[in-house]
């Protein structure tokens, strides 16, 4: 009994005092190799990494990666301020909101780009198998699906709409996550959704169409997401976020030219079977960050009022 | 004038009729079982539901058996486990040691109940922004979750079981000279017991939810975190699978705290069995 109790308030003060270090943004280096914990998603987008690491483009640029999926992309932000992760991998309207809301993040590398061809793009706006919408336009008053509101669905769709000659404010947009879409689909809850692959592809299979691709409707070749650090890091290490940037880009422009060896990759990170992996439409992965195409995205939130002002895009980039 | 009836039995003799009832209840709750298992495996064979959105047991099953050949399935089960237990001895530790402190000096008693009346509604999920910030998307953020949450049943069960203590006992333990300590040991701890152990139970429940919870929200390592990489994916039955393993593990926590219950109650009024007459 004494024993016990002795072990159960220590275990105590010991919980305790984990629980106060760890929040350094100090990078551990281990035989001469930096540690890199990166948070991403378990999506198609962030396939470069993994083979970026198969293929040692991490390690010879002396650099150890642990890649961390977190469950959606709120857990990201937050776990790169804390420096839980050293690097982070968002899209760039929320990166642009979090940089509003004051969190000193910069980002550092292109993460995952549009196809930029209409139609065949890696995400696009489906209705339904039987659904009379023909364009965009025809989507005003009715609900469609997108992940989170007040984002980059949120503001592509109304971008696709405006396009097609419609008046966003009709629009009704629902949440809804990535995954739960095509059953809401298929069950005629949402007239549309604001979908990525591999959901795309399974809606598209249940016999749904492509109405439009929202991010080719945005911008031209729009850059949909990065990877970020935090100021800190750039600050104490900057030759060691370089060295990251580096081999990201070496990483993005080998998955570019290997579509093949992408695919393979997706079954040592994510649960999409083998049947569906190659039907895909793969998103592009250009080695830098189309900023003019961030711009865009950063004036359509700023006119669909997502973010209060017009926003710094200089301050955003590393370099 | 009608003859009397004499009133039936309160206690029904144990020996006589207990083990053929208890074969016939088990034959029921297995037949209870394989008629769910069939109404699943029919529901989407039929075509009620997309068997996209709900995959006929049998496939699931295939899959579970697939998964379970695999190492990420199990080791994402021993974390789930492992966050569960270290929680749960965390918040039982916790919640034992300040409800008999305080139990035992009711003047802060009184000073803490307001604020432990205020604290023990927050929904523990309600603190997942929270334990993100402190402790990122790790075991942390699980341990805080699933020890916020299974502190309170405790403590409440600890505080309840310190006051039910028997007058008797505790004056006769006083007119011997018990030491504080000695009362503590052989009368408070004793009588509060039960208490405590029911405290523990609905606290185990409660933090294997929570567990899954801060997996499945967070992306903390575990089974909560591959239902999610599995939703992500293409894969319905595989997503059933992980689901039907949280299941299974909430029915072995329940099964394996109450035998440690009666184990440590084999004394207990509650538990002993009277030996028939």
């Amino acid at each position: 009994m004494r024993r016990a109790l002795a072990s159960i308030v220590a275990a105590t003060v010991a919980l305790a005092v984990v629980g106060c270090g760890g929040s350094g943004s100090d990078v551990k280096t281990e035989g001469g190799n930096a540690q890199l914990t990166v948070g991403v998603i378990p999506i198609v987008d962030v396939a470069p990494i993994y083979l970026g690491q198969q293929k040692g483009f991490f390690t010879k640029r002396k650099i150890d990666l642990t890649l961390k999926t977190a469950a959606g992309g709120a857990a990201i932000v937050p776990s790169v301020m804390s420096g839980e992760f050293q690097v982070g991998f968002s899209n760039f309207t929320s990166l642009l909101l979090a940089r509003e809301k004051g969190l000193p993040l910069k980002v550092i590398a292109n993460g995952v780009s549009s196809t930029g061809e209409q139609g065949k793009d890696f995400g696009a706006i489906v209705v339904p198998a039987g659904s009379p919408a023909r364009t965009a336009k025809d989507l005003v008053g009715k609900r469609i699906a997108v992940n989170t509101l007040k984002n980059i669905c949120d503001s592509t769709v109304k971008a696709s709409v405006r396009k097609a000659g419609g008046d966003t404010s009709g629009l009704n947009l629902v949440e809804l996550p990535f995954p739960d879409m095509p059953a809401a689909l298929a069950a005629n809850r949402v007239d549309g959704a604001c979908i990525v692959e591999p959901q795309l592809s399974q809606v598209v299979a249940a016999g749904g169409r492509v109405l439009t691709s929202m991010y080719v409707d945005a911008a031209p070749n729009l850059s949909v997401a990065g990877y970020f650090v935090n100021e800190k890091l750039l600050k104490s290490d900057r030759d060691l976020v370089d060295r990251f940037t580096e081999a990201i880009k070496e990483s993005n422009a080998y998955a570019d030219a290997h579509p093949d060896e992408v695919r393979q990759v997706l079954s040592s990170y994510t649960k999409i079977t083998a049947d569906l992996a190659p039907k895909l439409t793969l998103p592009k992965w250009p080695a830098e960050i189309n900023k003019d195409s961030v711009a865009t995205l950063g004036k359509l939130a700023t006119d669909d009022k997502v973010l209060t002002q017009a926003p710094d895009l200089n301050a955003l980039y590393a370099d | 004038m009608r003859t009397e009836v004499p009133p039936a039995p309160v206690v029904a003799p144990v020996a006589a009729a207990g083990a053929p009832r208890r074969h016939r209840n088990a034959l029921r709750g297995a037949a209870g079982v394989l008629i769910a298992l069939a109404v699943w495996e029919l529901v989407p064979r039929v075509g009620l539901v997309r068997s996209a959105d709900l995959p006929p047991v049998s496939s699931v099953l295939r899959v579970l058996a697939r998964e379970a050949g695999t190492g990420a399935y199990w080791t994402a089960i021993g974390q789930t486990v492992y966050a569960w237990l270290l929680g749960l001895a965390l918040a039982a530790g916790a919640a034992i040691t300040l409800g008999f402190a305080l139990a035992l000096v009711p003047r802060v008693r009184a000073f803490t109940t307001s604020t432990v009346e205020f604290l023990r509604p927050i929904p523990s999920v309600a603190l997942i922004p929270l334990a993100v910030l402190v402790y990122g998307t790790g075991l942390g953020s699980s341990l805080l979750l699933v020890v916020y949450a299974a502190f309170w049943q405790i403590y409440v069960q600890v505080l309840a079981g310190v006051a039910d203590i028997d007058p008797v006992a505790d004056e006769t333990a006083r007119s011997y000279r018990f030491s504080r300590w000695g009362r503590i040991r052989h009368v408070v701890w004793p009588s509060a017991l039960p208490f405590v152990l029911t405290g523990v139970r609905l606290g185990a429940a409660v933090a294997l939810i929570l567990a899954v919870t801060a997996e499945l929200v967070i992306g903390a390592p575990g089974l909560g975190l591959a239902i999610a990489v599995a939703r992500s994916g293409t894969e319905p039955a595989l997503v059933y699978a992980l689901v039907l393993t949280t299941g299974v593990l909430g029915v072995l926590v329940n099964v394996g705290v109450r035998a440690g219950e009666r184990r440590l109650l084999r004394w207990h009024a509650s538990v002993r069995r009277e030996v028939p007459v």
